[in-house]
């Protein structure tokens, strides 16, 4: 995969403009908030507001290539949770008796539970795919690096470098072909084989590159003592204002937590949606926060005096 | 005071038997413009890691002599110091970059010299702005063409203030244009900066002229510096191919003073050659390529109809192409950077499909058979030899493809190997080899199965004059015994010495499509020398060969001549095992 072929791509949107702190703020809130709750109105609100989100990024294209491959998983997990999973007490279905298994009891339980592990799975496909959207991932290297430098570099070079290596890996096995090596066929045996050969060529290519890469790099004075770090982005009212959101968002989610507003009870039979005025306010404070930057951005784009302020 | 000083140099790789330097002596002025030629195995390379302090640093090894940098030996000087100072950029752009954006790749070496915020920030900025990449600052370095990532390379490298520039080939992976885009920025560099330059290169047409002062290398040693003119003449004398071709002409011809731009060339050109003897070459014969006989030739191998192609991100790679090629031709396939020729050559090769259109190869459409079936009638060599070599001897390597295909033994691989002087590393392991020999190595695992249709991505990329002649030879006997020869390359000089047949790609589409004389002699970016020399004066003019013929001169030094740009084929600076 490409580093081009990441779903990051500028087109001078008011979430790519934040500062990385505030866009990967919004992020890492978003994908702790879906695991650490379970209750169905949590996650579907979670989910809104994060299509909201890349709605604003413009990136329903982009969810959509997500949604493909997580749909099925989704199908998948809903058809199989019910299946293996026998506990509860609101039994819809009881199968005829099956050899080995017995009789399967489906029950509303099992496939509530499904269904919200769904629901969890696509909020975090929805978080990866904002991730991706709003994140400028050398942004966030370069912010990363002034707290762990060595780290953020390494993470910097496989980036470069995994895409490099896919690409030579894609070419050997294009020259293996015109060679005659077929990989369609044999027996499997066979085939490992002739995929060995390939990633003996990389391997033995890429160290070679590598010492290239590190002879690069000590010409331009890497290792040579203490490094400076560079900082690029600016921090406006706009950062504030989002990172202010993420941040209140992710106190309204531990108040809930500690006050169990945001669990729910699926077995041995499915509480109640609502259990008071609380879970509502909770909820509402919670996603109020996460959609700061989304109806921000909504207003950036038609609101001159807001431009100019934020 | 000079500004570098090498005192009697001798330097071994570690385990190496061989001196990659031996006993150099030289000595930079301020603001010098240096260009170092050389054969594969000169010691170019290992010089220019030697001025950047890299060698013995980095690379260990064995090392005598000194090398003063400021009247300081180099070993002494702190590490940061010495990679503020000395700036070097490398051939491959790719194994350069480290970061994953622009301004992030810019900045890199400036977070490692500890500058403050503000300092970096000023010199990113400027940086950026003098070589026009602002507006890509927030890209990808992955995204960027050939010709931007080199760019962004010496970008990076300026960001550093060097007071001296060292540039190992930096335009072998870039097209006509973006080459010379990146030289006059050098050029700027230096006649605007007082930038101290060291360039070794291999393609000499857009750089000899800039140099104040030509080193010649041979086996580790230095054996002539001097003047660009003189060099020249030196070089012709003792049979050394690193010359232009208008300089080599010139040189040739024994005129006295050698120009080194094709605006002189004209000049002389006008005043001695064309007044005296305005019909000299009415009566030039064009050569005619070295083909298979008549019936072979027009055996098609190669049928392209109608054919498009769209890459799954949607990019339009090739729109429309009709090419028809016949056994024993040899063409040329040229074009800038993302024009569709390593697309097509795929297409060719069975490696991708069409979308629309037809590609027959001997008669076989490529959309029902897998490349692997193809592989008896296509050779491919790609860009990078070493995506060929794993086995652990040069014969089991051609073995392979021969084994792959279900082909008797029958003689070939020592016919193979006899042919590209080869036969004494027939027992080596092929990566213990040399860049050319490696390359060799590729093309006789290629060539093995004896294939109707010789397809090579780049093949001159990064080799010397005698290698790209012995390679040039190679390929004009492999076409004249009837085997279609398709090279994609940049390297305008070789196709116009080496190639019948010249077909030009731009935005996906066949701009231009026949003889070398016609397609070459009427470009701008993409015409050798000689024939921008001779334009309007005989367009069939496009090597140094043909302008002797056309002007009628004699040569002082026939030898020279003849050795020059290695018509021969003999090679000479190659290593051999």
């Amino acid at each position: 995969m490409p580093v081009n072929h990441l779903s990051y791509r500028e087109k001078g949107l008011f979430l790519q403009s934040l500062h990385p702190a505030a866009s990967f703020t919004l992020v890492a809130v978003l994908l702790v908030l879906v695991l650490i709750f379970s209750h169905p109105l949590y996650l579907a609100g979670i989910f809104a507001v994060t299509f909201f989100t890349i709605w604003a990024a413009d990136g329903l294209k982009i969810l959509k290539g997500y949604l493909k491959f997580a749909l099925w998983v989704v199908l998948m997990v809903l058809v199989i949770n019910p299946l293996v999973n026998q506990s509860g007490n609101t039994v819809l279905w009881l199968s005829p008796h099956l050899p080995l298994a017995g009789r399967l009891v489906v029950t509303l339980e099992a496939v509530s539970y499904g269904a919200a592990m769904g629901l969890r799975l696509l909020n975090v496909v929805g978080v990866f795919c904002l991730y991706g959207l709003i994140v400028h991932p050398d942004r966030l290297l370069n912010l990363i690096s002034r707290f762990a430098h060595k780290p953020a570099l390494v993470i910097s070079l496989a980036t470069r470098l995994l895409p490099a290596m896919a690409a030579s890996l894609n070419k050997i096995r294009e020259v293996q072909q015109l060679r005659g090596v077929d990989f369609s066929t044999g027996s499997l045996k066979k085939r490992v084989g002739r995929y060995t050969t390939i990633f003996n060529i990389l391997l033995v290519s890429s160290l070679e590159d590598s010492l290239q890469v590190a002879e690069a790099m000590q010409a331009r004075a890497f290792g040579s003592g203490r490094r400076s770090s560079y900082r690029r982005d600016l921090f406006r009212p706009r950062d504030g204002l989002c990172l202010a959101g993420g941040i209140f968002s992710l106190g309204a989610a531990v108040y809930s937590v500690i006050h169990a507003l945001g669990s729910y009870t699926f077995f041995p039979e499915l509480g109640s949606l609502l259990s008071g005025r609380a879970t509502l306010s909770a909820l509402a404070a919670v996603l109020g926060g996460l959609a700061l930057p989304a109806l921000l951005s909504w207003r950036w784009n038609h609101c001159r005096y807001l431009r100019s302020k934020i | 005071m000079p500004l570098f000083k090498v005192e009697n140099l001798t330097y071994y790789y570690p385990d190496a038997q061989q001196p990659a330097l031996h006993n150099v002596n030289m000595s930079i002025e301020e603001g010098e413009f240096l260009l170092v030629v050389g054969g594969s195995g000169s010691g170019k390379s290992s010089l220019a890691r030697a001025l950047a302090g890299l060698i013995p640093d980095f690379y260990g090894g064995r090392i005598g002599g000194r090398v003063f940098y400021k009247r300081q030996d180099i070993r002494q000087i702190n590490k940061r110091t010495l990679a503020g100072e000395i700036g070097i950029v490398f051939q491959d752009p790719e194994k350069q970059l480290v970061m994953t954006g622009v301004e992030g790749e810019v900045a890199f070496g400036l977070e490692n010299l500890g500058l403050p915020q503000a300092e970096m920030f000023r010199r990113v900025a400027e940086v950026l702005g003098f070589f026009g990449l602002t507006q890509l600052k927030t890209e990808f370095t992955a995204s960027l063409s050939g010709g931007q990532k080199q760019k962004l390379a010496l970008a990076s490298v300026l960001a550093m203030q060097p007071h001296l520039l060292i540039l190992d080939e930096p335009t072998s992976q870039l097209d006509p244009a973006a080459s010379e885009e990146l030289f006059n920025l050098v050029r700027q560099l230096n006649e605007e900066m007082n930038l101290t330059i060291v360039l070794v290169e291999q393609r000499l047409e857009r750089c000899f002229h800039l140099a104040d002062r030509v080193v010649v290398m041979e086996g580790g040693q230095i054996v002539q510096e001097s003047p660009p003119g003189e060099s020249a003449v030196w070089q012709v004398k003792n049979r050394l191919p690193y010359i232009p071709p208008v300089a080599g002409f010139f040189a040739c011809t024994g005129l006295s003073g050698v120009p080194l731009t094709v605006k002189e060339g004209r000049k002389l050109l006008s005043k001695y050659v064309l007044s005296r003897d305005q019909s000299a070459g009415q009566n030039l014969v064009l050569p005619q390529p070295v083909r298979a006989a008549s019936k072979e030739r027009d055996t098609p191998i190669v049928e392209v109809k109608g054919l498009w192609f769209t890459y799954p991100d949607g990019r339009e790679a090739l729109r429309g192409i009709d090419l028809h090629i016949g056994a024993g031709e040899f063409v040329a396939l040229m074009g800038e950077n993302a024009s569709g020729k390593t697309t097509l050559l795929k297409q060719l090769a069975g490696l991708l499909k069409p979308w629309r259109g037809r590609v027959l190869v001997a008669g076989l459409d490529t959309r029902k058979v897998a490349p692997c079936q193809l592989a008896r009638v296509v050779g491919y060599l790609s860009q990078n030899p070493n995506d060929y070599l794993f086995r652990d001897t040069v014969e089991e390597e051609l073995g392979f493809t021969l084994s792959n295909l279900g082909l008797p033994g029958d003689g070939r691989i020592d016919e193979m190997l006899e042919r590209m002087k080869l036969k004494r590393c027939r027992e080596f392991n092929p990566r213990d080899l040399s860049s050319g020999e490696r390359q060799r190595v590729a093309l006789a695992s290629v060539m093995a199965a004896g294939p109707q249709l010789l397809l090579l991505d780049e093949p001159t990329r990064g080799i010397d004059y005698g290698l790209k002649a012995g390679l040039g030879s190679l390929l004009q006997e492999v076409a004249a015994e009837g085997t279609a020869v398709f090279l994609v390359t940049h390297d305008v000089e070789f196709a116009a010495e080496y190639a019948g047949r010249v077909v030009m790609l731009f935005d996906g589409k066949v701009a231009c499509d026949g003889p070398k004389h016609e397609v070459l002699s009427s470009s701008i970016f993409y015409s050798p020398q000689m024939s921008r020399l001779f334009r309007g004066v005989n367009s069939g003019v496009l090597s140094l060969r043909e302008a002797l013929e056309f002007t009628g001169l004699r040569t002082e030094h026939p030898a020279g001549c003849e050795g020059h740009h290695g018509s021969d084929g003999k090679g000479r600076g190659r290593t051999c095992c």
